[in-house]
């Protein structure tokens, strides 16, 4: 028993970074390839390292387009952040509303969250490209993709978030109550901090949903330096010359900041997660 | 638990903070607006949009130098380039057009010309160019391309078509002269298979790309897009003969026109099929690659395919204005510098008798084949049309129905798009 | 709390989502509705009569034998995906909430595959799987294979690699989502079941499973509407082909809204997934309701 236990010491953090550097294989493709020439990506068979360093993927990118990557960045985070707090903002209460309170047609509600995202965003795109110019936001802002961004994290973050307010025990609203908390207070005083485990899971696919999104970003937003980055190199790219290393190498610059974001709030969302755990 | 509820509050603060904030400052809006289509600003200068297709900064610039020169002569006008990858252009033409947000002018696939000016994208401009008298000098098929029920919707950029590209070195290694025919194709295909080298690429994906690379082949067995059976069967058996002999990949299918172009480049096509615009791509990638153009080799006689761009004016309140630019795009000067950066071959006589078309060993085969093209179309149920014909190549291909059935299918299909039954 | 106070106070919080979901999303779904009703095309989008066909649109496209086909494709897609996906997130979920070093650190990295936009991972594996590919490659050099494979040329291959594309961007998805489930399940339920001498296989079966069924519920519910509208990836990897073999509901509706200017046959098609989804989602409510009765 006691050397089974010595052995899991270094047995299972091992095996588990094998799992993991076989999961993220194509990741360090997608790195690799960045760098290759164009003459070594159409070689067979593939080499496993870059045999002549390149680096003009990533200068073209910086020097090769008007579209300014810096600027592309800020417009990102502006709408994936502006989506982020209308999104947590409206589906907190929503679904903490859901959850908690028993009201006729409180299911049918449910039932619209789930519905109005069964839509695919290609679809959508003219109906709410027509909707956006009638109140006058397309061109001019980053708000019509922000808006059309939240659609996707609304029903997300709170179908989510039920879940956890619903697992919540009666007892804590009872006991509130006797503090002299009012609903409101119960909600963001008692309920709410208990929550964070879903609500920052919430909180982050939000953020992701509109980091990533193309489709909305490129359609509504016109005016080149509002952009999201993914937009404006997707512009750059061009998809009829395919060419793999200016792809990958588009891919790491998109991916790298978020995912320095990630290794940097890492500890939040973790502390968040288990932090939030029901205790008894 | 202390500071997970610190971190929330300090995001609901953050939260109310930064919605009530975003409202009063407008962060977005200093930059004015671009989507719109011009209405007129106060200062006297009009300005139009242009959407294109073409990826790159050096074609970007290419088209500015027209929008900058024209702008030069007409100094109360102003053109703006605005770039729309390839993929999203009808989608974006579509939605424009649902919530009346379009360009003044816009640069088209031309196969693609009568299906927008039957949805009422274009304005007819038959009587604005009544009295111009270069109407003349452009060849029949391009011209054709760009009008709908005998009125003219806008006018030709450029042309071009396709031929067969072949590596020299590998051609002579192999003892195989440049094929003429099919047969001699076949054979010469087989031959120059070898190891990680195929005979021939095309590209042959299930869209547009594919029609335009198939019709060659179609249109040299006597076959036309609307009668391909049974003719055209021929062409169907010939391609999918040639992927049976391990001659050409199956991978054809998901091949776009400059894929096949980087595989011809890397050594591992001996021929492709493919148009002049990748001439200049083609000699940077692979500078010491010699290579020969030669027709697309025959069934019952020499083929092609007409490609190329239209000028299409849309429906608005700059029409003067955009017919305005076109005929300045359209002036000889203008159109054979943008013809040569371009890699295009001219939509006018006038310009394609220059000697940089005519001499030029390589251009010369593509000025010639023009004699050979055939415009797709036009038609303004074009796109379906070409989607019956490239899944009838797919399926070719792929070998998953024979031939003759691919071909009766999308016999079957088109007649009933043209209502001929 | 089911008195009236509460009720008011219930539909306080709901509404203010709710109204901006259906300002938002309403008026596209309506208007789809009403376009698969008419005959909208090329020619009739702007002038012209659009005529009011009921159904036939939906009875055309039933005809001609595609509608069954793609329904078919993304049935399948979406099944897959989900099943891998849960599996496999299910099982880096349990991994790494194991308390050992660099667990975090791990979970994290796991995280990255969803960081790529869609598009870039769609090119990536369409790179990886073609046939002079590192995928081909490397199982070559496993003598797995004797010649290439290709990939994306036979149907069931192309089909394989599409749902193998997705479920790599949704396992992280899934991670997250069960390890927040995992996380209200109090420790001491596990070391009560210790005691109580349960193998780890009973106690994964008779707690862990159970206790997020609520959790899995919801996961599986979103899993399904993303999966099943995927757009993209589809698009990219392989666009349908070969010959439709991997035609998805969302990709046909796109080309024929899109690129044939098929407006109100798309629109039928992308009701029918509306549908199909209506039908998920009340499932989904019907055993939530049965979940709230315990």
């Amino acid at each position: 028993m006691r050397t089974m236990f010595k052995q899991s010491r270094w047995l299972l953090p091992l095996v588990s970074i094998i799992i993991v550097v076989i999961f993220l294989f194509p990741l360090y493709w997608l790195v690799v390839t960045s760098f290759k020439t164009e003459a070594e990506i159409f070689r067979s068979p593939q080499t496993w390292f870059p045999q002549v360093w390149q680096f003009k993927s990533y200068t073209e990118q910086l020097t090769g387009s008007s579209f300014d990557i810096v600027n592309g960045f800020r417009n990102s985070l502006a709408i994936a952040v502006g989506a982020l707090l209308v999104s947590t903002l409206l589906a907190i209460p929503a679904a903490y509303g859901v959850a908690r309170f028993r009201f006729p047609g409180r299911h049918s509600f449910i039932l619209i969250f789930l519905v109005t995202q069964m839509l695919p965003a290609s679809l959508l795109l003219t109906p709410l490209f027509i909707l956006f110019k009638q109140i006058g936001l397309i061109g001019a802002s980053y708000w019509s993709t922000i808006l059309a961004n939240a659609t996707a994290g609304i029903p997300f973050s709170v179908i989510i978030l039920r879940t956890y307010f619903a697992t919540l025990p009666k007892e804590l609203e009872e006991s509130a109550k006797i503090d002299g908390c009012n609903t409101f207070t119960t909600f963001t005083r008692i309920m709410l901090p208990i929550a964070v485990p879903g609500v920052v899971v919430a909180m982050v696919f939000s953020f992701l949903f509109a980091w990533g999104d193309l489709i909305y970003g490129m359609t509504f937003i016109g005016n080149e330096e509002l952009r999201p980055i993914t937009a404006g190199i997707y512009n750059f790219l061009g998809f009829q010359s395919t060419s793999w290393n200016n792809t990958m190498a588009f891919g790491t610059v998109s991916m790298l900041p978020v995912a320095l974001l990630f290794i940097f709030v890492q500890r939040y969302i973790v502390s968040g997660l288990t932090n939030g755990a029901v205790k008894g | 638990m202390k500071r997970a509820s610190l971190l929330l509050m300090s995001l609901m603060l953050i939260l109310t903070l930064a919605l009530t904030g975003c409202g009063s400052d407008k962060a977005a809006e200093p930059t004015e607006k671009s989507n719109e289509s011009a209405t007129a600003p106060t200062d006297s200068k009009k300005k139009l949009t242009l959407w294109f297709y073409f990826e790159g900064k050096s074609q970007f610039d290419i088209i500015k130098s027209l929008t900058d020169g024209f702008t030069q002569k007409n100094p109360n006008i102003e053109v703006k380039p605005v770039y729309i990858p390839f993929a999203d252009f009808k989608k974006r033409l579509s939605v424009g057009l649902a919530a009346s947000d379009l360009p003044d002018i816009v640069i088209i696939d031309n196969p693609d010309h009568a299906a927008y000016t039957a949805m009422g994208l274009f304005a007819d401009i038959t009587d604005k160019l009544a009295d111009w008298p270069d109407k003349d000098q452009y060849f029949e098929g391009p011209w054709k391309s760009a009008s709908y029920e005998g009125k003219q919707y806008g006018i030709p950029l450029g042309s071009n078509n396709l031929a067969l590209y072949y590596n020299e070195k590998m051609l002579a290694d192999a003892n195989v002269k440049p094929p003429q025919t099919w047969d001699e194709l076949r054979v010469a295909a087989k031959a120059l298979t070898k190891g990680n080298v195929k005979g021939l690429g095309i590209s042959a994906p299930q869209n547009e790309e594919g029609t335009f690379q198939f019709l060659p082949w179609l249109l040299s067995t006597g076959a036309t897009f609307d009668h391909i059976a049974p003719d055209g069967t021929r062409a169907f058996s010939m391609l999918a003969d040639l992927i049976k002999d391990g001659s050409m990949s199956k991978e054809v299918i998901n091949w776009t026109q400059s894929d096949v172009m980087k595989q011809f480049a890397s050594g591992n096509l001996a021929m492709m099929v493919n148009g002049p615009w990748q001439i200049p791509d083609l000699t940077k990638t692979a500078p010491d690659l010699k290579f020969g153009i030669a027709f697309v080799p025959k069934d019952s006689k020499f083929a092609s395919v007409l490609g190329g761009e239209n000028l299409g004016v849309m429906n608005g309140a700059n029409v003067d204005e955009a017919v305005q630019f076109i005929k300045y795009v359209a002036t000889p000067e203008v159109s054979k510098k943008f013809s040569q950066d371009f890699g295009y071959f001219p939509a006018r006589r006038d310009v394609a008798s220059d000697p940089y078309w005519s001499q030029n060993p390589q251009l010369k085969v593509f000025a010639e084949n023009m004699e050979n093209a055939q415009p797709r179309g036009p038609h303004p149920q074009w796109p379906t049309i070409s989607n019956a014909i490239s899944e009838a190549l797919s399926k070719s291909l792929t070998l998953t129905t024979t031939p003759e059935q691919a071909a009766t299918e999308a016999q079957a299909k088109i007649d009933k798009i043209l209502g001929n039954k | 709390m089911t008195n009236a106070k509460g009720r008011i106070a219930g539909y306080l919080f709901v509404l203010p989502a709710l109204l901006y979901m259906i300002f938002f999303v309403g008026y596209p779904i309506i208007d789809n509705i009403r376009l698969s009703l008419f005959d909208v095309n090329v020619m009739n989008l702007t002038k012209g009569h659009q005529s009011f066909v009921g159904l036939d649109n939906y009875i055309e496209l039933f005809k001609e034998g595609t509608l069954q086909k793609v329904l078919k494709n993304t049935l399948i897609f979406t099944i897959s995906c989900l099943v891998l996906q849960f599996i496999i997130g299910l099982a880096f979920a349990m991994l790494f909430n194991l308390q050992f070093r660099t667990a975090q650190r791990l979970r994290g990295l796991v995280m990255i595959s969803w960081l790529l936009p869609a598009t870039i991972t769609a090119m990536m594996f369409k790179f990886m799987f073609s046939s002079g590919g590192i995928i081909n490659d490397l199982l070559l050099k496993l003598h797995l294979i004797s010649s290439p494979i290709e990939w994306l040329v036979n149907s069931g291959t192309a089909m394989f690699t599409i749902i193998l594309a997705n479920t790599w961007i949704g396992i992280p998805f899934n991670m997250m989502l069960l390890t927040a489930g995992l996380t209200t399940i109090p420790k001491d339920v596990y070391e009560s079941a210790a005691i109580d001498g349960a193998t780890a296989v009973k106690r994964f079966f008779k707690i862990t499973l159970p206790l997020l069924k609520p959790a899995i519920m919801s996961l599986l519910v979103l899993g399904f509407i993303y999966t099943f509208k995927v757009f993209d990836l589809v698009l990219i990897i392989t666009n349908g082909g070969p010959v439709n073999a991997t035609q998805m509901m969302s990709t046909y509706a796109y080309k024929l809204s899109f690129d044939q200017f098929q407006y109100s046959q798309g629109a039928a098609i992308s009701n029918v997934m509306f549908v199909l989804l209506l039908i998920i989602g009340v499932i989904y409510l019907r055993l939530l309701k049965k979940e709230e009765q315990l």
